[in-house]
């Protein structure tokens, strides 16, 4: 028989088991591909590709390490779901290659048969699953842009071609090892009928009896396929991990991102300004989820800079009014100034940091004491007293400067400039977290002009509508506008909230991946004990005891590769995903809510091949081979 | 009048393989009185352990009725069959049929731990019948770890563990040398004295000469009674 038709007519014949095989390798790759997809084209693309896209950088790296860990993830259990299921394969193929090598078929043709076999189920799988893996990529776009967010369609093809490759790769060598373990069998070995691929008579360490029959069976069994049992539970950890990593890095990283917006943006704030530099200011802070063109403006046009100090002090009078927080905004180059710092190599010596690069950013003037954000994420926020300092947005910071807090930048605008030592870096959406936050003294001297063009109020909730009114009053006939942000944070907020909904869809591949995992296992484990189960009924057991049985290997299993799983989800998540979170108390129990119902949901899954082996008569199962 | 034990009137048992009908058991009528010793012979085919199985209550009549103690087994669901086999019936197969995950010992008291015996009498009990099979010394051994002989030596201190009024043995010396089967006809004579009704499926000359009844079945049909 030729090396193709074999395969093929083999493949053909095992429809369950083949069918089981595609089923996990499609979805491990439709779940890579769509990570991977969907979050290049939100601007966090893997990696190296981190800088760039409309998120500012602070956000964009939580996201793509976010991608990182978990695209990686995906791939290390793709690649274990295939080493297992095709050992599984193989497990009940050992008789066959016992009476193909006795036929006189050499080790190096089985070798090819069953390497076949594979290719044509990983290249089937691959197929699938980027088909798949593009069609949830296309309808979460569109989702999203039902929604009123705007996102491209465009499609990264590259990327489609690299996780296709990569898993193509990474299946070929993890699925070829079972192979190559089975094909060494000596066909004395394979066709005796005690033999079977990875078992042993080793039985573990005593129980104690007080655990009862159904313990000490289900443990034993486990046990004696420590081979089998070995694989399910590294396969069912890597999963889980990735499980783990996705309902706790997603829900800790939304909290996390959403808290920096809300900081940020600040709850409560309202904007008073010149209709056009409202509306201006409200786009650029709009750029983190909705690209907008914009015109140039001149910021400092003397129908701008109309908000005069006896508004500022009647406003700021206003019962229900807590803070003012008056700024001087414009748009300027800015230039990187370089730095000196100790030579990490020799502390005697000086390093040079820096390369003089320069960008266009949101310059704003504030008086650090009436500063209405808490946007701080690294370094200090400049005093009273600090003229020659300043704070710059993360994308600035992570563009432009090789140690920010130890470098200065100089600002260009009009007949000004002006250099600054960076004291902090801030996480800020506003133009896309390419802003330089001066003192307002400093930068209305420089200027020469003493006003302001934008006003931020921080009014109290309950007073609302009344304060409004009486803002509203104030600036009445001054050609002034009131703006409310929280309905600009609103929409930020729910854009974070969107993208991470979608990422938490991981979760539900991840768990369909372990029920297919736990299935296949318990397969091949109640198809091994078939018989055994047959002659226990025979004795009197009642089908249920059997189910006792097969739920607590179920149970076993799970609970072992669940601590594990979800120890390392819990520290990949801490550690290398989001070092610093924002954690509330719900979001902790939401966390470990989630994960005891998907090892719970795990578990009853296993409820269908035990059911399935209860059906089986008392005979059929006394006399299965 | 001894009681009846095993009552089967116009016993069939079909078996579908595909388009193909088997019929093991064929319109067959048998009795057995508490206290026999009844073997049952015939050629490979001959639906032997098919009627095990249906007295047994392993297995469903495909038609007719096969009452056991009182119950007509094919009216009972698997539950009822399952507290039934506890209760009355002991079974040894040819093949032993331990359970590869548990010791020897472990093996008997299974079977006394499903009749829901009190924990503190089950060890004992076990290692009586171990006892009287002659291996207690092997007790803590796991079936892979025992010979043919001692394996079948432990399903019969399995058979008896609840002491079941009924034992069914298939071909119970089929796997065993001649020296070794002696050992289970040892067992059986035991049985015999004891006053157990035992239904028993065999080709061993010996086993036959300990018979109180042996039948000849044939063709799912039984062709000859000796007494």
């Amino acid at each position: 028989m030729s090396e193709i038709s074999f395969p093929i007519k083999d493949l053909t014949r095992r429809k369950y088991q083949t069918g089981l095989t595609i089923l996990g390798l499609t979805i491990c790759t439709s779940a890579t591909l769509f990570l991977v997809i969907f979050g290049s084209n939100l601007g966090f693309e893997i990696a190296f590709l981190t800088v760039g896209g409309r998120l500012t950088s602070g956000f964009s790296n939580i996201f793509s390490r976010f991608i990182l860990v978990v695209g990686l993830l995906n791939i290390l259990a793709g690649a274990f779901i295939t080493s297992f299921l095709v050992y599984l394969t193989m497990s009940e193929r050992v008789r066959d290659i016992g009476v193909m090598k006795a036929a006189g078929c050499l080790s190096g043709s089985i070798l090819g048969y069953f390497i076949t076999e594979l290719s044509i189920l990983v290249f089937l799988s691959c197929i699938a699953g980027t088909i798949f893996g593009i069609g949830a990529y296309y309808l979460s776009i569109n989702l999203l842009n039902a929604l009123g967010f705007s996102v491209s369609q465009a499609l990264s093809l590259w990327a489609v071609f690299l996780v296709f490759l990569i898993l193509i790769l990474v299946s070929h060598i993890f699925g070829a090892l079972p192979i190559i373990k089975a094909a060494k069998v000596k066909p004395a070995e394979a066709l005796s009928p005690l033999y079977s691929l990875g078992t042993t008579f080793e039985l573990g360490r005593a129980v104690p009896s007080k655990l009862g029959f159904t313990f000490k069976v289900a443990y034993r069994s486990l046990v004696r396929r420590k081979s089998a049992t070995g694989q399910a539970i590294i396969c069912l950890a890597v999963v889980l991990t990735l499980t783990t990593v996705t309902i706790a890095g997603g829900m800790i990283a939304n909290q996390t991102t959403t808290n920096y917006v809300e900081r940020a943006i600040g709850r409560d704030v309202v904007l008073v300004g010149h209709p056009n530099l409202t509306e201006r200011y409200v786009n650029l802070l709009s750029q983190f989820f909705e690209t907008k063109e914009m015109e140039s403006i001149d910021y400092l046009d003397p129908d701008f800079l109309n908000i005069s100090e006896s508004l500022v002090l009647k406003l700021s009078n206003i019962p229900g009014v807590r803070k003012v927080d008056p700024r001087l905004v414009l748009e300027a180059s800015v230039l990187e100034i370089p730095g000196i710092i100790p030579d990490p190599d020799d502390p005697n010596e000086a390093l040079v940091i820096g390369d003089s690069r320069s960008d266009e950013a949101l310059i704003l003037g504030v008086k650090p004491e009436v500063v209405v954000n808490e946007w701080l994420i690294m370094g200090r926020i400049f005093g009273k007293a600090d003229q020659r300092s300043t704070i710059i947005g993360d994308s600035l910071a992570l563009k432009m400067f090789d140690d920010p807090q130890n470098q200065s930048i100089k600002v260009r605008a009009h007949t000004f400039e002006e250099t600054f030592d960076i004291v902090g870096v801030c996480l800020d959406p506003l133009n896309n977290g390419k802003v330089v936050y001066a003192p307002l003294n400093a930068l209305s001297t420089e200027l020469g002009q003493p006003g302001y063009n934008l006003l931020f109020l921080k009014i109290d909730p309950s007073e609302r509508s009344q304060v409004l009114a009486e803002i509203e009053n104030e600036i009445s006939g001054k050609n002034l506008e009131l703006v409310e942000l929280n309905e600009v944070l609103g929409r930020h907020v729910s854009f974070v909230n969107h993208i991470w909904s979608f990422v938490m869809f991981l979760p539900l591949f991840s768990l369909v991946t372990a029920t297919l995992c736990l299935l296949s296992y318990l397969m091949l484990s109640i198809a091994g004990q078939q018989r055994e189960f047959g002659i226990m009924r025979a004795l009197g057991a009642r089908p249920r005891s059997i189910m006792k049985i097969i739920f607590t290997q179920a149970l076993l299993i799970t609970l072992i590769s669940g601590a594990i799983g979800i120890s390392v989800g819990l520290f990949v998540t801490f550690v290398f995903l989001i070092p610093e979170p924002v954690v509330s108390q719900y979001t902790l129990v939401s966390v470990a809510g989630w994960l005891l119902l998907t090892l719970g949901l795990l578990c009853l899954s296993s409820l269908y091949p035990a059911m399935k082996a209860v059906k089986k008569s008392v005979v059929g199962a006394i006399y299965s081979v | 009048m001894k009681e009846k034990v095993v009552l089967a009137s116009s016993l069939c048992k079909q078996y579908q393989i595909g388009s193909l009908t088997i019929e093991a058991v064929k319109n067959l009528d048998l009795e057995i009185e508490k206290g026999e010793f009844v073997s049952i012979y015939g050629p490979s085919g001959a639906g032997k352990t098919t009627l095990l199985n249906l007295i047994g209550g392993l297995d469903k009549p495909t038609s007719g009725k096969v009452v056991v103690f009182g119950h007509d087994l094919g009216t009972y669901d698997e539950d009822f069959l399952a507290t039934f086999r506890c209760a009355y019936v002991g079974f040894v197969f040819q093949s032993y049929n331990l359970i590869s995950t548990l010791t020897a010992i472990e093996n008997v008291a299974f079977a006394v731990e499903l009749a829901g015996w009190p924990r503190e009498r089950i060890g004992k009990r076990s290692e009586n019948l171990l006892k009287l099979v002659g291996l207690e010394h092997r007790a803590n051994h796991f079936p892979a770890q025992l010979s043919g002989g001692e394996q079948q030596r432990v399903a019969f201190a399995r058979a008896l563990a609840n002491d079941p009024p009924l034992l069914l043995a298939d071909e119970p010396t089929g796997n065993l040398d001649v020296e070794t089967g002696l050992e289970i006809v040892r067992i059986l004579e035991k049985m015999k004295a004891e006053g157990k009704t035992v239904i028993i499926t065999t080709h061993d000359e010996r086993i036959l000469e300990l018979a109180n009844r042996t039948l000849r079945l044939h063709d799912g049909r039984i062709m000859d009674t000796n007494e």
